[in-house]
Parts: structure tokens; C-alpha cells; sequence
């Protein structure tokens, strides 16, 4: 019984990779845009289930490092000519900085007044992008050109996609790591009780601006891929709801956990694209999926894969 | 030779003295009780130690290192470990990881060597690993390495936690109620882990209990403490016929 | 005088900050929850009030009541039928709960009375401009502060005489001990969210006339409610009520004096500040755990 289980597991981890792997060779655009917005909010929910998962420092100002990654590779790749691999990677460390001194203040806060600093963040964050108009086009908007690598273009829809699943995975293999060691453990410890973290030799404050900076890292790298794909970025997008519909999206995926980032991230692309044919109500019955998830499901979409699994 | 050594405490919570000029001492291979009502001060002296709470007054050195000016995850790296009332676990995770987490402290490797899977993180990794089994076999759980924390009973939770700080390199335990909630055998398990301590040597503990038996089958020495104030010190026999700390107890009905 | 008419501006719509802020904390305190969806139900509410002026030939302020008594049933009823099944989850879970009833509502109402602008009228909309000290004050704002005064004033009684407000403070300080002494832990915690639907349907009625009666109506609203209750305190309707008023104040002020796009904005870095300084709050109470 526990044979079939365990082949039954590896087939669908087969044919999901499959699927994903090859999936601009038989779907057509729009399918494979979804996806790569699929794998690119999946990099965002990993980062912040860092912060709010493991660490449990709530953030409803994320969108705010999604911003600082996507306008980064966009100026570096605009005005500074550089290619992909290094717009990247120096916006991710760049907001990686931002992380850590926006940690600070954050440092004595709980809940709902951490809730609030960390959208006061997003806040400035936007208007700072509005108001920057001689570096960020302000509310113009910016066009972002195609990623480049010296002669190679990333100008398709594929290639794009296979930009952003190669991030994903390295950046989920390079997460469970993380999960799996000492900070990993620390930022659990620091959520389940600063308290005894502290009478631990853990030293809250220094894991909390880890968690900060990690998360950091990871949206906005993600914010640049974002960059990349849509071409064409406005502080418009990137407000309170958006940032809210992070933190949806890792509670309903579920809460701590890397598969539950990626589960959450497939949920909140897919499930509107499923709800558009129903007439009128889209919001209505995304709204309804909301709570239904959360009455069904308490430990989100991953632990609900989880006891399937276990009564199986 | 760790050498734990409280002076004069005085703590006081806008109007309250929390505690009033506490003494103490703990060497090496001792087992100091603490004892009082409910509300004498002793989780406060425990976490003037700790360094959760500030003392108004007084010296509290280890080894001659001042501790009251320190933070508690400098005081818990010198070597005092904490065990709390009610166990402190990461439920989501599993019994290694719980005790993992006292190794963090001897961990040198960064976030950039974690997040690339250096090969010192993996090899730092399997040493904790190796000493974490260690330690489950010397408190007599060799095999729930791999369960989920959640699942623990609270008996087993509670050794955990001494285990725990077993890891951390305690020299200095500090022990809040361990055998609290727990049920005979439970209690028995315990005192036993607590007795080999003592004589393995290298730690000094601070043992704060309601239950007088335990004290009296492990204490070298008792300090006895209500409202604040040392009413009395001496063995656990001396201590347990003082007429004084017989009043304090039953004063308290 | 420039100044002084900014303040009393401020001080209008921070009173509507305060009323949404009430309605947050008087939930908070209760159940532990921070009520994500308090600005929609206030604008559904409105809309209700709305439908029934449009509908039948009744007095504005009939309306209005019926609007405010549908808003506090609209309260128990989210507490019974959302809140009360998912209590012992955690909180997370009840905040994207809230959420997703937040996101109901506003679909709900879109779909029911469209998502065009409508005038909200109010008894004061012919009202002249109140002439005090050479100031043109505008008689809604003066409304909107003496209503937002009168709401504090009026809860604070109902928290500290009324029974039903004793219990509901046993109840969100100690539910075993208030248990034992016969309170039932559920009926408080309806009072408590009837009366928070309540101070968000006041809210909604108020802002309306002020700002046209749409579906987005409360979005803003809702966050600066949230917003002030923090820069305050959640511990204490008074803290909530001075925090949203004063929020209300600097806004009007920065925005005024320092840069009118960058105001939001830096009204929120005065909040981070703030905090820094006072983690809970100006008027809060930093609660330590016992270990």
C-alpha cells in the first residue's frame, strides 16, 4: 500500500515536471504567460513566507520590495545597459539592503502595528516611484526593453518562461536549504517565542533582520522577472492591494512552508483565470474561495495536500 | 569551574518589590534549590539570570563576568541554559530540529553558505546532528529524533527542554517547575536525568520546585524565598523543619 | 486662519478615521481579530440606506437608521456565520477570512447596484457655510466631528455601566473566568460586533455625502482607520479615537504645508516613527508575558 503511494507520488511529481518543463512547445501564449506569472509570484510567496511564514513578522507592504526589484532591473537594464544577469542579481542585493534597514524600525513591532509600519512602507515606497519622475517616468509608466545576455535577446514569451523557471528552481532549491539549517530553525524559534530564542543563543533582532533581508531578496528578484515579462511597469500597480494579495496568497497556500508558497502562487494566478467565464461574479466567487479555504482548510492548500496524503 | 553568584538583587516593578537584597550561589556539581509560595519572586530572580529582566539593584557575575549588563542571548552563549515553566517548542517541526536549534550558537556558517548548500553547512550540520543524538540518548529518548515535535507528550517535552540546554553547552541550568504537570514515572525520569547531572558534573543548577520530595531527594542546598525576601537557607532538612518557612507556606491559604 | 480651517478638517476626517477605528478596536478587543472586511460592510450598509431613500418616500434620517440598524445586524451576522465557526483557528487564518468576506462585499455590491458614483444626499447639503471667527467652516465637518464625539462618548458609557458592556470586557480579558460567572462568552462578542458594524455603518453614512456613494467608497478609509487605532493604541477606545483624529489632523496639515502628493506618504513614515518610539501605541499599553 505504501509502494502505490509512493509511486503514485513520484508519477505526479513526473508528470508536473514534464508539463513544465516543456510547456512552450505545445501551449500557446497566454498559457505560457500565465505560468511564467505563476513562477514568478511562487518566488515572491517563498520570499515572504520567510518573513511571515518562518519568522512571523507580518508584512502587508511587500509589494513595495516587488516594486524595488522590478524599477532596479529596470533602470540597470535601461540606463545602465546591463545584462540580465547582473540586473538581476543587483537589484535582489539591493533590496536585500532595503530589507535590512527597513528591519530596524520593525524590530520592538507585533501585529497589527507591524502590520501597519510595513504598509506605511509599501506606501512610500509607491509614492516615492510616483513622485521620482526624472528616474521613473512617475506616473507615466516605464517600458522596460527585453533582457539581454550580450548577443542573446530574451525577446519570446519562451524564453522568458525558462528564464523564470530556472530562478524558481534554483531559487527553491537554494529555499529549502535555508528551511532545512540554522536560519531556518532560528526564525521558527524567533516566531514560536522570542523568549526562549533569546535564552537559546539566538539572537532575535539579528533573525529578524535575515528574515527582512531574505525576503527581501527573493521578491525583488522575482519583481524584476516581473519587469522583464509585462515590459512595461507603473507605481500604480504596485499598492496596498496588491500587497494584501500577497499575504493571501501564502496564508492559502500554506503558512510556513515552500510547497505551500509555489500551491498559493498557482492559486492565486489560476483560480481568476478559472472564475473569468462566470458571469459578472469573478470577485464574488474568488472572495467566496477565500473563505471556503480557510473554513475547509486551516493549514492552507499545502496541509490540506498533506492529509489527503496521510489518509490515503 | 562555573561559579554563579547573585548579590544583593533587588527588583522592583513601580512600587512593588519584586524581590528584596536576594543572595545566591551555585558552584559546579551543586544543586541549589529555590522555594517559596506562589509569588515569592523566584521566575523573576530566574529571569534576572537569564537576563529577561532587569534588576533595579545588585551583582550577579559568572565567573566573574557580569551578567546583569548583558542581553539574554549573551548570557544564554556564556553557558546559562533556561528551561521554562511550560516548554517552548516549534510544534511544526521535529524533535531534531528542536534541539538543532541549541547548536545555532556554535554554527559558523552564514546565510549566503546556506542558501548555496556549501559543503561546511552540510558537514556543520551532520556534527549537531551526531551531537543531538547524544544528548536524546542521555536523557533516554534515543529514538524520537525524527517525530513531530507537536506530538510530544508532555513528559517527554519537558526532558527535551533539559536536553535541550544540554546542547546549548550549559554550565549553569536553570530549572522552572520541571517536574510540574508531570505524572509519577514522569517525575521519577526526571530526578533521575536531574541526579546524573549533578554527579556527571560540570554544571551548576538552580532548581526552583513545589514538590518537596524532589527537592529534598536532589538539593545540596535550599534558599527559600517569600515576598521577595531570603526567610531562610540551609539543607533541604533544615530548610523543610524551619518553622519560619512552614508560616510563609501556610500563611498563604 | 488658513491653519485653523486645515485643523478642523483634519479633525472631520480624522473623526471618520476614529469611527472606523472604533469599530476595528471594539472587535479587536473582543475577539482578537482584525476586522479586514469593517469597510465594506460600512459601505454596503450605506448602500443599503441609499437604496431605501431612492426606493421609498421615507425622511433621510429614517433611512439613515435603517441603514445603521442594518449595519449592526450585518455585524452579527458576519460574527455568527464567519467568525464564530473559525474561532481557535489562527489569526491568520481569520484575517484572510475577513478578506475574502471583504472582497464578497464589494463584488456583491457592484453586482447588485452597479459600480457607477452616486450623490449621497445629506440633511446638511443646503446648509450655508458656518461663519466663525472670519473662518468658513463647512457645516458637514462640524456634523461629522460632534457625531464622532457623541459615538466615543456614547460607547464609553455603554462599555462601563451597561451590563451588556461589562460583560463584553470580562469576556475579551479573561473568557474562562467570565464564563464562570454566567456570561456567555457568544452573545458578548455579537454585542461587540454589533456595535463595531454599527460605528463603521456611522462612518459610512457620514463619508457619502463628503466623498459620493461608490463601491470604492471605504477602501482608503478603512486603512486610515486602521492607521490612526495603531498611532493611538489599540488597548483603548480613547487611545483609537486620539489617534484617528490626529491622523486626521496631520494629514491635513502635511499635505497642506509640505507637499500635497508626498502628504500620504509621509504621514506614514511619522507613524513608523511613532512607533519606534512607543511600539504600541502613543496610548498603549505594552503587555509583557508572563515566562
Amino acid at each position: 500500500m505504501a509502494d502505490a503511494k509512493k509511486h503514485t507520488g513520484r508519477a505526479v511529481v513526473v508528470l508536473v515536471g514534464l508539463v513544465v518543463l516543456t510547456a512552450p512547445f505545445w501551449m500557446s501564449g497566454y498559457p505560457v504567460y500565465v505560468l511564467s506569472l505563476v513562477g514568478i509570484f511562487g518566488l515572491v510567496a517563498i520570499g515572504l513566507n520567510f518573513l511571515t511564514g518562518y519568522a512571523g513578522q507580518i508584512s502587508l507592504g511587500h509589494a513595495g520590495f516587488f516594486a524595488i526589484g522590478a524599477y532596479t532591473t529596470a533602470l540597470l537594464t535601461k540606463k545602465a545597459g546591463l545584462p540580465f544577469v547582473l540586473s538581476l542579481p543587483l537589484a535582489g542585493v539591493f533590496a536585500t539592503a532595503v530589507g535590512a534597514v527597513a528591519a530596524l524600525p520593525a524590530l520592538r513591532l507585533k501585529n497589527l502595528y507591524l502590520a501597519i509600519a510595513t504598509l506605511g512602507f509599501g506606501v512610500v515606497v509607491q509614492k516615492l516611484l510616483f513622485e521620482w519622475q526624472s528616474l521613473t517616468g512617475g506616473g507615466a509608466g516605464l517600458e522596460v526593453p527585453a533582457p539581454r545576455l550580450g548577443p542573446i535577446v530574451l525577446s519570446t514569451a519562451g524564453h522568458m518562461y525558462y528564464l523564470i523557471l530556472a530562478v524558481v528552481i534554483l531559487g527553491t532549491w537554494a529555499a529549502l536549504n535555508i528551511a532545512r539549517t540554522g536560519s531556518g530553525r532560528a526564525m521558527v524559534m524567533v516566531r514560536e517565542s522570542e523568549v526562549a530564542a533569546g535564552c537559546l543563543g539566538i539572537s532575535v533582532a539579528k533573525y529578524k533582520v535575515i528574515a527582512f533581508s531574505l525576503s527581501g531578496f527573493y521578491t525583488a528578484i522575482a519583481g524584476g522577472l516581473y519587469c522583464y515579462l509585462v515590459r512595461y511597469i507603473n507605481p500604480e500597480s504596485f499598492n496596498i492591494h496588491m500587497s494584501i494579495t500577497f499575504l493571501s496568497m501564502i496564508v492559502i497556500g500554506g503558512l510556513g512552508t515552500i510547497p505551500g508558497s509555489l500551491l498559493g502562487a498557482v492559486f492565486y494566478v489560476l483560480a481568476p483565470e478559472l472564475f473569468r467565464g462566470i458571469k459578472d461574479a469573478p470577485g464574488l466567487v474568488f472572495g467566496l474561495s477565500l473563505v471556503v479555504v480557510m473554513v475547509l482548510m486551516p493549514k492552507g492548500l499545502w496541509g490540506f495536500v498533506g492529509r489527503l496524503w496521510r489518509r490515503a | 569551574m562555573p561559579c554563579l553568584e547573585i548579590r544583593g538583587l533587588t527588583v522592583d516593578f513601580g512600587g512593588i518589590h519584586a524581590l528584596k537584597e536576594v543572595s545566591l550561589s551555585a558552584r559546579t556539581g551543586q544543586i541549589v534549590g529555590l522555594i517559596g509560595p506562589n509569588g515569592a519572586g523566584k521566575s523573576t530572580l530566574l529571569n534576572c539570570i537569564s537576563g529577561l529582566t532587569r534588576p533595579t539593584e545588585g551583582e550577579g557575575r559568572l565567573d566573574g563576568t557580569d551578567l546583569f549588563s548583558l542581553s539574554p542571548h549573551a548570557i544564554s552563549r556564556l553557558g546559562v541554559g533556561r528551561v521554562f515553566q511550560h516548554p517552548e517548542i516549534m510544534a511544526d517541526m521535529t524533535v531534531m530540529d528542536n534541539l538543532l536549534i541549541a547548536r545555532n550558537r556554535f554554527l559558523k556558517y552564514g546565510v549566503l553558505a546556506e542558501l548555496l548548500g556549501l559543503p561546511q553547512v552540510r558537514r556543520q550540520e551532520a556534527e549537531s546532528r551526531f551531537a543531538a543524538e547524544q544528548v536524546l540518548m542521555r536523557i533516554g529518548l534515543p529514538d524520537i529524533g525524527g517525530i513531530h515535535a507537536g506530538s510530544l507528550p508532555y513528559g517527554h517535552r519537558k526532558l527535551l527542554e533539559v536536553g535541550r540546554s544540554l546542547l546549548l553547552g550549559a554550565t549553569v541550568l536553570l530549572l522552572d517547575e520541571p517536574v510540574a504537570g508531570l505524572n509519577e514515572h514522569e517525575i521519577d525520569r526526571m530526578a533521575t536525568l536531574l541526579a546524573e547531572l549533578r554527579t556527571g558534573g560540570g554544571l551548576a543548577v538552580i532548581l526552583v520546585e513545589h514538590n518537596m520530595g524532589l527537592v529534598s531527594r536532589l538539593c545540596d542546598e535550599v534558599v527559600v524565598l517569600d515576598i521577595g525576601k531570603v526567610i531562610a537557607r540551609g539543607t533541604p532538612t533544615e530548610v523543610l523543619n524551619d518553622p519560619a518557612v512552614l508560616l510563609a507556606y501556610l500563611g498563604e491559604g | 486662519m488658513f491653519f485653523f480651517s486645515l485643523i478642523i478638517g483634519g479633525l472631520a476626517s480624522g473623526s471618520l478615521y476614529a469611527m472606523v477605528g472604533i469599530a476595528i478596536v471594539l472587535v479587536l478587543q473582543a475577539s482578537d481579530i482584525p476586522n479586514f472586511a469593517q469597510g465594506e460592510m460600512a459601505m454596503f450598509s450605506t448602500f443599503v440606506g441609499y437604496w431605501i431613500l431612492q426606493q421609498y418616500n421615507v425622511s433621510w434620517w429614517s433611512a439613515v437608521l435603517l441603514s445603521l440598524l442594518f449595519a449592526a445586524v450585518l455585524g452579527v451576522a458576519v460574527q455568527q456565520l464567519v467568525i464564530r465557526p473559525l474561532l481557535g483557528r489562527p489569526t491568520m487564518n481569520l484575517v484572510i477570512a475577513t478578506l475574502g468576506l471583504n472582497i464578497v462585499l464589494h463584488s456583491l455590491a457592484g453586482m447588485i447596484w452597479g459600480n457607477e458614483t452616486h450623490v449621497f444626499p445629506s440633511p446638511l447639503s443646503d446648509a450655508l457655510p458656518l461663519n466663525v471667527a472670519g473662518l468658513t467652516i463647512p457645516p458637514m465637518n462640524v456634523f461629522i466631528i460632534l457625531v464622532g464625539v457623541a459615538l466615543i462618548l456614547c460607547l464609553t458609557f455603554i462599555i462601563r455601566k451597561t451590563r451588556a458592556g461589562i460583560a463584553l470586557r470580562a469576556a475579551s480579558q479573561n473568557q474562562a473566568v467570565a464564563r464562570l460567572m454566567g456570561i456567555s462568552i457568544n452573545r458578548a462578542f455579537a454585542v461587540a460586533w454589533g456595535l463595531g458594524g454599527l460605528a463603521g455603518g456611522i462612518a459610512g453614512v457620514l463619508v457619502a455625502p463628503v466623498l459620493f456613494l461608490d463601491t470604492n467608497m471605504m477602501g482608503l478609509l478603512l486603512i486610515k482607520g486602521f492607521a490612526g487605532g495603531v498611532l493611538g493604541g489599540l488597548n483603548s477606545l480613547g487611545g483609537v479615537f486620539a489617534g484617528g483624529l490626529f491622523l486626521g489632523v496631520i494629514e491635513n496639515l502635511m499635505g497642506a504645508y509640505i507637499s500635497g502628493s508626498f502628504g500620504e506618504a509621509l504621514v506614514f513614515l511619522l507613524i513608523i516613527g511613532v512607533l519606534i518610539v512607543a511600539p504600541e501605541g502613543v496610548f498603549g499599553r505594552v503587555r509583557t508575558r508572563k515566562v
